[in-house]
């Protein structure tokens, strides 16, 4: 028995989260349609965006670098898969070797307020790519302690 | 972390059938031929999944050689939610970002209109 551990057992290894901004719409969406706005904002403190380009369009490239205050380097390179203005993307990126993650972002608004909602799928090697690298998960380790020190 | 094992883990838990034995363990342990019944599954299919289940560390099997009984691993299930609350972390820190340019991007706006 596993007392307190039962919400784990049946979870999908995914990732879901919801937040709220006091802006219409319109606005929140627009955010994610340009390199000038997404480097503004996507890549989490302390680090930086050092290169960010994006063609917003099902197809186009959605590709950032981000970089850490010691200047180590993290690219994602994604593409958008889908997009509904100004409801829904979806984008998938590779962010080390052939490991990627799907990410679907759906923007409702209520009363003037834009909830964003991320849905987030993980592909690990598959079993006969396995041991052959790292892959993104050492990546994004990294990566995601440095963030939680901030 | 052990990256090696958290993809292992990941991939053993994407299937429904191995997270419904893994929630069916957290109850008790429980035999192969006791995991089959409600599965309505044959015995070497739940051998299968198990098999995955056990590579990935997320149960193990008892000693005896006649009943084998399936035991749930908590330790590779806490460092898979570990790993995906740090992502989520990730997101707040880039929202809370977004958050504040969202503010600029409305004051913009405004300025602009008033200047029409």
């Amino acid at each position: 028995m596993l007392e307190g551990n039962s919400d784990l057992m049946v979870k999908k290894p995914e990732l879901d989260l919801l937040r709220t901004f006091d802006a219409p719409r319109r606005l929140v969406f627009e955010a994610w349609t340009t390199a000038e706005h997404l480097s503004q904002w996507f890549t989490p403190g302390p680090l930086t965006t050092s290169s960010c380009e994006v063609d917003f369009r099902p197809g186009g490239v959605f590709r950032l670098t981000m970089r850490m205050p010691s200047g180590v380097e993290f690219p994602m390179d994604g593409k958008f898969v889908e997009i509904v203005v100004p409801e829904r993307i979806v984008f998938r990126a590779k962010i080390h070797d052939d490991n990627n993650v799907e990410t679907t972002v759906t923007f409702t608004e209520t009363g003037g307020k834009t909830t964003v909602s991320v849905h987030q799928t993980f592909a690990f090697e598959s079993d006969a790519t396995r041991g052959a690298h790292q892959g993104w998960a050492a990546t994004l380790n990294q990566l995601c302690a440095h963030v939680a020190r901030s | 972390m052990n990256t090696e094992r958290l993809s292992t883990t990941f991939s053993a838990l994407a299937d429904p059938t191995r997270r419904a034995i893994l929630a069916r363990l957290a109850s008790g342990d429980a035999t192969v031929l006791e995991l089959a019944k409600p599965f309505d599954m044959s015995l070497p299919a739940i051998s299968k999944h198990l098999k995955v289940l056990e590579h990935a560390g997320l149960i193990s099997r008892g000693r005896d050689a006649q009943r084998r009984p399936c035991r749930i691993e908590a330790a590779p299930l806490k460092e898979a939610h570990r790993w995906m609350e740090r992502y989520r972390r990730f997101w707040e820190e880039s929202f809370n970002r977004l958050d504040e340019y969202l503010h600029e991007m409305k004051r913009k706006e405004k300025q602009h209109a008033r200047r029409k």
